[in-house]
């Protein structure tokens, strides 16, 4: 079966996990998983996602910061687009979240993720590849 | 006597002045004697007047020099005592060189004898008011001896050629008269003086008792205004933490109703998706409910008075009952421990029931399973003291001190349990320091954990 492209969604919330992974096999995707930081950059490594949507806020503060940082870092993972999922957005934290460094981030989104946008986005970033 | 020195610097003050004026004195009779030379040429004795002026010069420069180095030294009760003598050294000293003056220039022919009330003056704003008469006393002694010395021919009198009558010195009544009136005179100035400047003082003390007093209220004031700003700003982090806990719960619902209301998923799949919603609502449910308990605990201090005298031990066997199920499903081994003669407290049984309830109820949750529980009841002369002992996964060194805080979770205790709201511990704590109780904990990761709560015995 041909699916569209890899998704890998990285994020401790399991419940939306499924949610998405649900919305976008529907629409035709292969969906992976990871519940932090390290099992999102080992299975990135390993599966090569075309797309990551990776949450801002997992047990650190700023953990998906520090994912797409280190995705910058690797020449392997460079090329995989990412969509950073945020509840933070007007909460003490945004100060923590830096908006002045050149971050490998192709778009930002705030949960509750509507969900048609979710795909719709998702269809376009994986149709430019 | 700290308090007086403030009021009390003002004669050190003083004494600057009093020396200054000294000086002035000093320029103003040398003036006066050549002046008068000047136009009744042979009618004063130069040569002594001279003498005792220079020697009055003298005695101010080293006045002078002690008055400095009295400054040097830093506000002291000896100061003060110092620099009180030193003013009636310089007064006594005054009064002689004056009385020397005048007997070098008529005695009682002359009437510069009313410098002296000067002296008076100065003794009455310098000095205590009983000090003062003393001042008084002498002046008027030292004037007395002179005229009396005079008129008897103890001592030889300088007349004032050609000015004064010679004889007037030698007349018994005018002496007489002159004395008396010298001395009344010098009295009064004391007494009136004295009189003014006691009630100013008496002021002034007041003033700067209101000042001190205001001092200390601004104070106060100042740290209430911190208290009620670290209040102030712990509730927004309270509020701030709250809204996030609720934010994250909230939206996955959302989403999931989302996914199914719009037609993302299998019909399968829709009955997993929204049995996971209900799941998180009901979770947020449990936090509404602690989050109640918690705002409820913080009100505590006004339900004290509903407090009943009850026996934590009963407490403790009913919430073992319910616990006992749960334990068992999960294969662990629970067992409760109580002393005979177990004191009663005085505390809301719903709130001694929550106590064990969530302690035990953690120990259970945070022990793998073939582990131990044990909750025991002891009692030490003031307390009744309560222990849950587990055999579970610990709590690091870090997560210590800050276990008992509002929603506050270790890593490891998410692990095992994702959900949790953090704020069961954080209810039993103000519970427990409500009723006048402490409780801590002492544990090791891996090597299980103890809490230990006490709480007062009822009194009879």
């Amino acid at each position: 079966m041909t699916t569209k492209g890899k998704v890998l969604i990285i994020d401790d919330d399991p419940d939306f996990v499924e949610v998405v992974r649900t919305a976008l096999e529907t629409d035709g995707f292969e969906v992976f998983s990871a519940a932090d930081g390290s099992q999102g950059l080992a299975l990135m490594r390993q599966e090569k996602p075309d797309l990551v949507f990776l949450d801002v806020m997992m047990a650190h503060p700023t953990e998906g910061v520090d994912v797409s940082e280190a995705m910058m870092e690797d020449p392997d993972l460079r090329g995989i687009r990412v969509v950073m999922i945020t509840a933070i957005t007007d909460t003490q934290y945004v100060g923590d979240f830096p908006t002045d460094r050149y971050l490998h981030v192709d778009q930002f989104l705030s949960k509750p993720v509507p969900l048609p946008e979710l795909l719709e986005l998702t269809n376009r970033i994986l149709k430019k590849k | 006597m700290e308090e007086q020195f403030p009021l009390r610097v003002e004669l050190i003050e003083r004494i600057d002045w009093f020396i200054s004026l000294r000086w002035l004195a000093v320029v103003g009779t040398l003036l006066t004697i050549v002046v008068v030379n000047f136009y009744l040429p042979g009618l004063l004795l130069q040569g002594p007047l001279i003498a005792v002026t220079t020697a009055i010069a003298l005695y101010n420069f080293l006045f002078l020099l002690y008055a400095r180095r009295l400054r040097a030294h830093g506000p002291t009760a000896m100061r003060l005592r110092q620099s009180t003598v030193f003013v009636y050294v310089q007064i006594a000293l005054d009064l002689i060189a004056l009385t020397t003056l005048l007997h070098f220039a008529g005695g009682v022919e002359n009437p510069f004898a009313l410098f002296f009330v000067f002296h008076m003056i100065i003794a009455s704003i310098l000095l205590s008011p009983a000090a003062s008469f003393l001042v008084a006393v002498l002046a008027s002694s030292l004037f007395a001896a002179m005229a009396l010395l005079e008129y008897r021919g103890l001592v030889p009198h300088y007349n004032l050629v050609g000015l004064v009558n010679p004889d007037l010195y030698h007349h018994g009544t005018y002496v007489g008269a002159s004395v008396l009136v010298m001395t009344t005179t010098l009295f009064l100035v004391v007494y009136m003086t004295s009189s003014i400047s006691a009630r100013l003082r008496a002021r002034t003390d007041e003033l700067l008792e209101v000042s001190r007093s205001h001092e200390a209220k601004s104070r106060e004031l100042a740290e209430l205004n911190t208290k009620l700003q670290k209040l102030d700003a712990a509730r927004t982090q309270f509020m701030v933490t709250v809204t996030h806990e609720l934010r994250a719960p909230v939206s996955t619902i959302y989403s999931c109703l989302d996914l199914v209301l719009g037609g993302f998923a299998s019909r399968e799949k829709e009955q997993q998706i929204l049995e996971r919603a209900q799941q998180r609502t009901t979770e947020l449910l449990d936090l509404v409910k602690d989050l109640l308990e918690l705002t409820g605990a913080r009100q505590a201090e006004v339900q004290v008075e509903e407090a009943e005298t009850i026996q934590l031990a009963d407490v403790l066997r009913n919430v073992e009952e319910l616990m006992r199920v749960e334990a068992e499903n999960k294969d662990l081994f629970l067992s409760v421990d109580i002393v005979p003669d177990m004191p009663l407290v005085r505390a809301k049984p719903d709130h001694i029931k929550a106590i064990w309830t969530n302690l035990i109820s953690n120990a259970i949750k945070y022990t793998e399973a073939g582990g131990i529980v044990v909750a025991s009841l002891t009692h030490n002369p003031d307390y009744a003291v309560g222990t849950v002992r587990d055999t579970g996964i610990g709590i690091a060194a870090d997560d210590l001190s800050k276990i008992f805080e509002e929603f506050y979770r270790t890593a490891n205790a998410r692990a095992i349990c994702p959900q949790g709201t953090g704020v069961g511990l954080a209810i039993v704590k103000r519970m427990i320091e409500n009723y006048g109780g402490k409780i801590w904990v002492e544990s090791e990761p891996a090597r299980g954990s103890k809490f230990i709560f006490m709480l007062p015995r009822a009194r009879p």
